[in-house]
């Protein structure tokens, strides 16, 4: 064995003992894949009625006092 | 992604007036240039221009650092600066001679007069408008930017 071997080596020691093992203690107990699957999958969470009914009552109150509407738009 | 969240959250906050603001913009000068109304633009655009954004940006910022502690929604949180607004609004307005008390109602832009009876319905109906606003928009663009 060279210089040049002995070197290598000792750099292969060196960074196994400073590296933590992997082994198989360190990976899940389940397969994380099929709930990143269902997750993806998963719809959003749909719009409450309460909010349509709200929007619908915005629309109605512009429709019926359309002065309203720039008072509005000067707070946005 | 977590450096500079105040930043986020104040560009997440000013979004929908900045993009208001233009449209307002139009519909004024609509409004004076081809339907002859005697609205004074300069005055009316100094509240949506400097004070409005700013607030919203201010006001995003808070429910990020209130949220951790007081676990409220964000479109209540919205739906609560009309009462920050309103007075600072209208006292803007009176000053600029945007908003006049008339003897029957408010006279906004020298053009629209809101009934007396109709001005708390009306501030129930701009929290309604905030509180969509904030929840649907401003919580869309928090999550986006990785804030909620």
């Amino acid at each position: 064995m060279n210089a040049h071997e002995q070197e290598e080596d000792r750099i292969r020691q060196v960074l196994q003992q400073s590296l933590r093992p992997v082994g198989a203690e360190h990976e899940p107990n389940r397969d994380l894949w099929p709930a990143m699957l269902r997750r993806l999958d998963a719809k959003p969470a749909s719009t409450p009625w309460f909010d349509w009914a709200l929007l619908a009552g915005l629309v109605a109150v512009a429709a019926l006092f359309p002065s309203a509407i720039p008072v509005l738009l000067y707070y946005l | 992604m977590n450096t500079h969240p105040y930043l986020r959250a104040y560009l997440a906050g000013i979004f929908i007036p900045t993009l208001v603001l233009p449209l307002l913009l139009a519909v004024f000068i609509m409004a004076r240039i081809v339907v002859q109304v005697p609205t004074p633009i300069e005055q009316v655009m100094i509240f949506p221009m400097a004070i409005v954004p700013s607030l919203f940006g201010l006001w995003n910022m808070l429910y990020m650092v209130s949220h951790p502690s007081v676990h409220h929604p964000i479109g209540l949180h919205g739906a609560v600066l009309p009462l920050l607004m309103a007075p600072i609004g209208a006292l803007v307005a009176t000053h600029l001679n945007v908003l006049q008390f008339g003897s029957h109602g408010l006279i906004w832009f020298q053009a629209c007069t809101i009934p007396y009876a109709l001005v708390v319905p009306g501030f129930l109906f701009a929290m309604a408008a905030y509180y969509l606003v904030w929840k649907y928009i401003v919580g869309t663009l928090n999550r986006i930017l990785g804030i909620a």
